[in-house]
């Protein structure tokens, strides 16, 4: 009951500040807008020149899939490794560990906080403006579509924090994890399908990405496409697996790490 | 009864690192490198009784903080135990966070953007009290630290003064039974800095709160503490009444000698006793009480010197401490 009541005051928490400032919304929205438009236009063309039609897929198709990592990336997830490091370097660690709480419970309600309120306002306008400009595939009107949709969010929202959460605890050791996580954010990007549609996938990369943490983390952006309706309990069995082999990492090294904790300037 | 809330017995902290050693190639310092260590606490022990105003002082890099982080159970000492209130902080380290407050001089626990009352609500429910608790105990604290004229600013726009005051406030919203501060008024302005020891005095004697800090500021020590515990190189070196540090320290006295009308001149002065101040309307001299009494030295003092009015008193604290920094 305490966990519960402390993540929804850190929720609560942060949202407020969000609406104390409501200018980064703006710069948020501006930022997905710019990202994610730019590639909508670039594959709209692409798809033009190609009669409409790529490895079976439509422009729709592949629109909803691009906007679904973008709208997820609103979300700030991976950003928990960063603020772990961040919390090591500046030794804000210690500020943290002298409170009743768990530091990585702590740190991973706060991640969600700090996106939720941007994500939520971002994702319903632009869910409302990309039906109306480019319509609705028939595979999100299906029964199945949203809860499914649900169901793999939250396993990816699981899954990205308990992935970022293993790049943030590094700094316990290495204190700078930049080129890890640089490497890390990468491969979740492109096997996440964030350049590149995954229904354009050549094969063997396309077993990559839906095999790899770093692509299950995005299986958000593969419940559009047709194959979803008979495969969705797969992806989501490999996005459990992951959930739960890297819970027992974080786990691990979260015990470990507390431990080496060496605060800076103390 | 046992009323000890802190007992400390033979504490130990090590920090190994690696260190490149030059002469070596890159692959041995990748996969074999050379390890340095560090003894940051060497088997340190004390205890603090509840209610007790404690004082622990050194200089940079004695073993200060890495022992209030020890106490905290922020840190996992290489050695040693520790209890407070019948807790091990590296076991108990929730529990123990419900009866202790921390407050780390120079970082913040505080939601800049937000008002001071979003923060202690914050921190009342990370706490667990009830929501009608945490009212009574904001209520409580705007009027003990006098919050009310900026409970609703931002935090980032109070003064350094009021957001210490803040601070301090934040880490008190559960009574804790015991609270540690690390360097609490570092930057602050002698105003900023007299307000803050009032009102940790005022939660000692109205709570009976256990106040252990770490200072650089003698006024702090001075004003606040009554037990002085001095660690340098991670040894503890002295644990006395703070008022016993200038007599126990400091084999000197200082006398004023203020003259009928001028001093016209400044003769040698006898074995032990050695000109501070050579003024027409003042000197200043320093007794060394190992080589001469005062009763001695004011006699010959007298002898030498037409003198109106005379003034015997001890070095201030912050020379004693300095000496007992430069003999360790």
């Amino acid at each position: 009951m305490k966990g519960i009541r402390l993540a929804k005051k850190i929720i609560k928490t942060l949202i407020k500040d969000c609406l104390h400032y409501p200018s980064r919304l703006i710069i948020d929205t501006f930022g997905v807008i710019a990202r994610c438009g730019v590639l909508l236009i670039l594959y709209w063309y692409i798809f033009k020149i190609n009669n409409g039609v790529i490895s079976g897929t439509t422009f729709v198709f592949a629109a909803w899939s691009i906007f679904f990592y973008f709208s997820f990336s609103v979300l700030r997830l991976r950003d928990i490794s960063r603020l772990m490091m961040q919390d090591i370097q500046s030794g804000n660690v210690e500020v943290l560990f002298s409170k009743p709480i768990s530091y990585l419970f702590y740190r991973i309600w706060w991640q969600i906080g700090s996106g939720l309120y941007s994500f939520v306002v971002i994702t319903t306008l632009a869910v409302i403006a990309l039906g109306f400009i480019i319509g609705f595939p028939e595979t999100m009107t299906i029964g199945i579509f949203i809860p499914t949709l649900i169901l793999t969010f939250v396993c990816a929202s699981i899954l990205s924090l308990l992935l970022y959460s293993v790049v943030g605890l590094l700094s316990f050791w290495i204190e700078d994890i930049n080129p890890v996580f640089w490497i890390v954010d990468k491969a979740v990007m492109i096997l996440g399908g964030s350049y590149l549609p995954v229904a354009l996938f050549p094969a063997f990369m396309y077993k990559i990405a839906l095999y790899s943490p770093f692509g299950a983390a995005q299986f958000v952006t593969h419940t559009v496409y047709e194959s979803w309706q008979n495969n969705w309990y797969q992806l989501v069995g490999i996005q459990l697996f992951w959930i739960i082999l890297f819970g027992l990492v974080v786990y691990f090294m979260f015990k470990k790490a507390k431990q080496k904790v060496s605060v800076n300037g103390g | 009864m046992n009323n000890d809330s802190i007992i400390v017995s033979n504490l130990t902290k090590k920090f190994t690192f690696q260190v490149k050693n030059k002469a070596s190639g890159w692959l041995k310092n990748l996969f074999f490198p050379e390890k340095k260590e560090i003894v940051a606490v060497n088997n340190i022990s004390f205890s603090v009784k509840s209610g007790e105003r404690i004082a622990f002082i050194g200089p940079n890099g004695a073993g200060k903080s890495t022992t209030i982080k020890m106490l905290t159970g922020i840190l996992f000492p290489t050695s040693g135990k520790i209890n407070i209130l019948g807790l091990d902080p590296t076991k108990d380290r929730k529990k123990l966070a419900y009866q202790i407050g921390t407050v780390f001089g120079q970082r913040s626990q505080l939601f800049p953007n937000l008002p001071l009352t979003d923060s202690l609500e914050f921190f009342g429910v990370m706490y667990d009290l009830s929501d009608s608790d945490i009212k009574k105990r904001i209520a409580e604290l705007i009027k003990l630290f006098d919050l009310g004229s900026f409970i609703d600013q931002p935090v980032r726009k109070l003064s350094l003064g009021q957001r210490m005051r803040a601070e301090v406030a934040a880490s008190l919203i559960h009574k804790p039974k015991i609270i540690l501060l690390d360097e609490p008024t570092i930057g602050l302005d002698v105003v900023a800095k007299k307000s803050l020891r009032d009102l940790l005095l005022k939660i000692n004697r109205e709570e009976n709160t256990t106040i252990f800090l770490t200072s650089h500021d003698v006024g702090d020590v001075e004003f606040l503490c009554e037990r002085t515990i001095v660690i340098n190189h991670g040894v503890v070196i002295k644990d006395l009444p703070t008022e016993e540090l200038s007599t126990t320290f400091v084999n000197e006295k200082y006398i004023d000698l203020i003259p009928e009308n001028i001093f016209n001149s400044f003769p040698e002065l006898p074995e032990g006793i050695r000109y501070s101040l050579k003024d027409k309307d003042k000197i200043i001299v320093v007794v060394n009480i190992k080589k001469i009494n005062i009763q001695e030295s004011l006699r010959k003092l007298l002898n030498i010197f037409e003198v109106e009015d005379i003034d015997v008193y001890n070095v201030d604290l912050e020379t004693v401490i300095r000496n007992i920094y430069e003999r360790n």
